[in-house]
C-alpha cells in the first residue's frame, strides 16, 4: 500500500486538533518532537488504497522561530518528510488566520489549504469562493465542518491528488514592495552558494532581511561567514532606506497581500460583528471573583460526586446524619473500594498458599485499585477542564485572575490547576497543560504537589485529633498555610530564576469566542488523558505497588511474614530513623513515623492505616500518643507531610508530562527540602512561643 | 497620539508604532502592527487591556501595551 505523510498546520484554536482527530479517528500515537517536551501526535487513515500518516504540527501564529513550537513546525516543513501540508484558516477570522498558510505556501509547495468550522461561516453570513481562493493560492482549498462531517472525504481526495499530481509548480510570491530590490540581492548572493540548494531561496531572503537569527546561523554555517556579511550589509542599508521595523514591514505586506485575495474572495451578507459575550470576565474585580467562583463551584461538584465530601459533613453537621452517609456510601470512591475490597476478600479465600493470597489480594489487586480509585476523578476533571476549555471560557478566566498570579509568574491560566490539585495532585499535574508557555508549565508541574490534596487534609485531621493542648484547627490552618506561602514563594524563585529565558513574560493570549462546546471534541479531548494516565503512571503505580507489597510482606532473610513490623521496610525505617531527628522524636518508637511517612508514599492517607497497625494500637490517637510525640512534634508531622514528597501517583504524573527522571527526582529534592525546612521552623517556633 | 494602555474602552485606535524585540513578532503575526486598526474591548486601568482586531480578541498585559503607540480613530 502507498503511504503518504501529511503534515496538519494551524493557528491556535483554528480548529486543528478537531480536524486531526476526525481525520484519524482514536489510532494516534503521541510522542515528543526530538529532544524537546513539546508533544508529537501522529495517526493514521487508509483511504481508496492508500495508507496517509498524518502529523500534527504545534500550533503556531507564523514561522519566525520565534518560540520553541514555531522552531519544530519551521523545520519539520523544511525536512521534506511530509509529502502534503494541510493548512489550516478559521472560517470566521480568515483574514487573520490566513497568514500561517501564506508563510507556508512561500517555502512548501504542495500544499491544500483547509477552511475550518464552515458551519459556523454560513452563520455568520460569511461566503468564500473557493475556486477564486484556489485560482488565486495555486493549490486546492477545501471546506471542512467537523460538526457535520461536511469535506472530509473531499479533502482525502485533494491530498491524495496533491500529493500524487503536486501542487503549485513554484513558491509563492508575495509582493515586499519596497523591501523587493532587498530580497532580490540577498537572493542573488545566495543563490552563489551550493550548500542551500533545495532550501526556497526566496523565502530564507525574506527571513534573514526580517532578521531571522537561527536562518542567519544556518547560512553562516553552511555558507560561511562571507556571504552572511554581505547579508547583513544589504539588511543594514535595508533598515536606513526603510527606516523602520523590517519585520513589520514584512508582515504588513504579508497582509496586505491577504487582503487583496480576500477582498475579491469573501463576501460579507451581515455587516454586523457577531455579538461577543463573556466580556464582563475582563473586569478587575468581577473578573477573579466569578472565574474564582466557577472554579470552586467545579471542584467542589466533582468532589461531591467522587468522595461524598463535603456535602456529607455539611449534611450531618445540619443533623441529617442518614442522608450524609448515604451521599457518602454512593461516592464513586467508596463504591469503588467496597467492590475492590470484596474483591480481595475472595482472593484471600480462594488460595490456599497464603504468600500467594497475599500477592494476589494486597499486591496485584491492591496495586491495580490505587489506579483506579484515581479514574473517576480524573476522568471528570478531565471531562470538565474539556469543556470549560473548549466553551472559550478558560481564557476569559484567565485574564480574570492573572493580576493575582502574576505576581508571582504564573498566567491566569493557573488558577484551574492549582484549584483542581487541593482534591488530587494527579489531574492538577495534567491540567498544566493549560498554562502559556512551557516554561511556566514545567514550574507548574514542580510546585503544584505542593498543594495539599484531600488525602493530606484526612491526615491533618487525623493528627488534630491527637493534639492534647493546641487547637485542632491551627494545625490544619498551618497545613494549609505554609504549604501555599511554599507554592507561592517556589514559584516565585523560579520565575524569577526563568525570566531572561521566557520570551514573552507578560500575557498576551488570544480570547476565541465564547461557544457551545463540541461533544466529541469534549469527548476526545477527555478521553486522550485518561488514556494517558492509565498507559503511563498506571505501570508506574501498579509496578512500585508489587515492589512495596514485597518490602512489607518479606522478612530481611526473605521469608514471607504477615508482621510489617518484622518487614523489610520496618528494617528500613528504623535504619532511616534519623529522618525525624530534627523535630527532636527519637525514642525507640521513632521508626514508626518513619514507616508511616514511607507508607504514606503509596497515597498520603495510608500513613494513618500503616502507624495503627504497626504500632499495635486501637486507634490512631492511641498510637501517636504510645510514640510520645508532643503537641509541637505533632504539628511538625503534619506539616512535613503536607509537604515531604508527591505520593507515587503524582510522581509518576510527574514523569509521564515531563518525560525526564531529571525534573522528576528534582521535584522530589525539592519537596523534601522544603519540608524540612518549613517543618522545623514551625516546630521550632511553636517552641518558643 | 498615546499609549495603549491610556486608551478609553469602546474606542477604536490606530497603532502607530511598537517598541520591544522578540514578542512584537508574535503582535505582527496576530495582525497588531504599525497601521493596523483595533477596537479597545476593555481596559480598566488596572489588569490586561483586550483588543478586537481582525475579528478576534487579543488580551495584552500593561507593560505591552505602555509600548504601542496609538491615535484614536474618530468613527466616521
Ligand atoms: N462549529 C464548529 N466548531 C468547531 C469546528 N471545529 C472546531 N471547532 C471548535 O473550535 C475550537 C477550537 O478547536 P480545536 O480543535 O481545539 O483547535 P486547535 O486548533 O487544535 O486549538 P488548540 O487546541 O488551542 O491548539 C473548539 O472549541 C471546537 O469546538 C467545526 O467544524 N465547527
Amino acid at each position: 500500500m502507498k503511504q503518504i505523510t501529511v503534515a496538519i498546520a494551524g493557528q491556535p484554536n483554528v480548529g486543528k486538533s478537531t480536524l486531526f482527530n476526525l481525520l484519524t479517528g482514536s489510532r494516534v500515537l503521541v510522542a515528543n518532537w526530538p529532544g524537546v517536551t513539546v508533544e508529537k501526535h501522529e495517526g493514521f487513515t487508509e483511504y481508496k488504497g492508500y495508507r496517509i500518516r498524518f502529523v500534527d504540527l504545534p500550533g503556531v501564529y507564523g514561522l519566525s522561530a520565534l518560540t520553541l513550537e514555531e522552531r519544530i513546525s519551521r523545520s519539520y516543513i523544511l525536512s521534506g518528510e511530509a509529502d502534503v501540508l494541510v493548512a489550516l484558516v478559521d472560517s470566521t477570522i480568515p483574514e487573520r488566520t490566513l497568514y500561517l498558510p501564506v508563510q507556508i505556501l512561500e517555502m512548501f509547495k504542495k500544499v491544500v489549504i483547509v477552511f475550518t468550522k464552515y458551519d459556523l461561516a454560513h452563520k455568520l453570513g460569511l461566503h468564500v469562493n473557493l475556486q477564486h481562493l484556489e485560482k488565486r493560492l495555486g493549490v486546492p482549498v477545501v471546506a471542512v465542518s467537523a460538526r457535520s462531517g461536511l469535506g472530509v472525504s473531499f479533502l482525502l481526495d485533494k491530498i491524495i491528488e496533491v500529493a500524487e499530481h503536486g501542487g503549485r509548480g513554484d513558491y509563492l510570491r508575495v509582493d515586499y514592495g519596497e523591501l523587493e530590490p532587498f530580497i532580490n540581492s540577498i537572493e542573488s548572493k545566495l543563490s552563489g552558494c551550493g550548500a542551500l540548494a533545495g532550501y526556497p531561496l526566496r523565502w530564507l531572503s525574506v527571513r534573514l532581511l526580517e532578521g531571522d537569527a537561527e536562518l542567519a546561523r544556518v547560512v553562516s554555517e553552511k555558507c560561511g561567514s562571507k556571504i552572511y556579511e554581505e547579508v547583513e550589509e544589504i539588511r543594514g542599508e535595508a533598515k536606513r532606506v526603510v527606516g523602520s521595523d523590517l519585520a513589520a514591514v514584512a508582515s504588513s505586506k504579508r497582509f496586505a497581500f491577504i487582503t487583496s485575495i480576500t477582498s475579491e474572495s469573501i463576501v460579507r451578507l451581515r455587516l454586523q460583528q457577531p455579538t461577543r459575550s463573556g466580556s464582563i470576565f475582563y473586569h478587575p474585580l468581577v473578573g477573579p471573583a466569578l472565574s474564582i467562583l466557577i472554579v470552586l463551584s467545579i471542584f467542589i461538584l466533582a468532589f461531591i460526586i467522587n468522595t461524598g465530601f463535603p456535602l456529607n459533613v455539611i449534611l450531618s453537621a445540619l443533623g441529617y446524619r442518614e442522608l450524609a452517609e448515604e451521599v457518602e456510601a454512593l461516592s464513586l470512591s467508596n463504591l469503588m473500594s467496597t467492590s475492590l475490597g470484596w474483591l480481595q476478600e475472595l482472593a484471600r479465600s480462594h488460595i490456599a498458599n497464603p504468600v500467594l493470597a497475599s500477592f494476589i489480594s494486597d499486591g496485584v489487586i491492591g496495586g491495580v485499585a490505587s489506579i483506579l480509585i484515581f479514574l473517576p476523578l480524573i476522568f471528570m476533571v478531565m471531562l470538565i477542564l474539556s469543556i470549560v476549555e473548549d466553551t472559550g471560557l478558560l481564557p476569559r478566566m484567565a485574564v480574570g485572575v492573572s493580576t493575582l498570579t502574576s505576581r508571582i509568574g504564573l498566567s491566569g491560566n493557573a488558577l484551574f490547576p492549582i484549584t483542581i490539585s487541593m482534591g488530587c495532585n494527579v489531574p492538577g499535574v495534567f491540567g498544566a497543560r493549560a498554562s502559556l508557555s512551557s516554561g511556566e508549565r514545567l514550574r507548574q508541574i514542580l510546585t503544584l504537589p505542593l498543594i495539599p490534596c484531600q488525602a493530606r487534609l484526612i491526615v491533618l485531621l487525623a493528627l488534630a485529633t491527637a493534639l492534647k493542648t493546641l487547637g485542632g484547627w491551627l494545625l490544619v490552618f498551618l497545613g494549609y498555610l505554609t504549604a501555599f506561602a511554599s507554592f507561592a514563594v517556589l514559584n516565585y524563585i523560579f520565575y524569577k530564576l526563568s525570566r531572561e529565558k521566557e520570551p514573552v513574560p507578560e500575557m498576551l493570549l488570544e480570547i476565541p469566542a465564547l461557544h457551545r462546546p463540541l461533544g466529541r471534541v469534549v469527548w476526545w479531548m477527555t478521553w486522550n488523558n485518561v488514556k494517558h494516565f492509565i498507559a503511563k503512571a498506571g505501570t508506574i503505580i501498579f509496578a512500585s505497588s508489587i515492589i512495596i507489597w514485597a518490602l512489607v510482606s518479606l522478612t530481611p532473610g526473605l521469608t514471607y511474614t504477615e508482621d510489617a513490623s518484622a518487614s523489610i521496610a520496618a528494617s528500613l525505617s528504623r535504619f532511616l530513623a534519623p529522618a525525624v531527628y530534627p523535630f527532636q522524636i527519637t525514642g525507640g518508637k521513632a521508626w514508626i513515623i518513619v514507616f508511616g511517612l514511607l507508607m504514606g508514599l503509596i497515597a498520603k492517607e495510608v500513613f494513618i492505616s500503616s502507624v495503627i497497625t504497626v504500632s499495635g494500637s486501637p486507634s490512631f490517637t492511641d498510637a501517636i500518643s504510645s510514640i510520645g510525640l508532643s503537641d509541637p512534634q505533632i504539628v511538625a508531622v503534619g506539616v512535613f507531610i503536607t509537604l515531604y514528597m508527591p505520593c507515587l501517583a503524582t510522581i509518576s504524573a510527574i514523569y509521564s508530562e515531563t518525560r525526564s527522571l531529571k525534573l522528576t527526582l528534582l521535584s522530589i529534592v525539592l519537596s523534601i527540602t522544603v519540608a524540612y525546612a518549613a517543618s522545623t521552623a514551625i516546630y521550632y517556633l511553636i517552641l518558643v512561643l | 497620539m498615546l499609549t495603549l494602555d491610556l486608551a478609553k474602552p469602546g474606542s477604536k485606535v490606530r497603532i502607530v508604532n511598537i517598541d520591544g524585540k522578540g514578542w512584537v513578532q508574535r503582535l505582527y503575526q496576530m495582525g497588531l502592527l504599525p497601521g493596523s486598526i483595533a477596537e479597545v474591548v476593555a481596559n480598566y486601568g488596572v489588569g490586561p487591556i483586550v483588543l478586537r482586531v481582525m475579528g478576534s480578541e487579543v488580551a495584552l498585559g500593561r507593560g505591552i501595551a505602555r509600548r504601542i503607540v496609538v491615535e484614536e480613530v474618530k468613527e466616521g
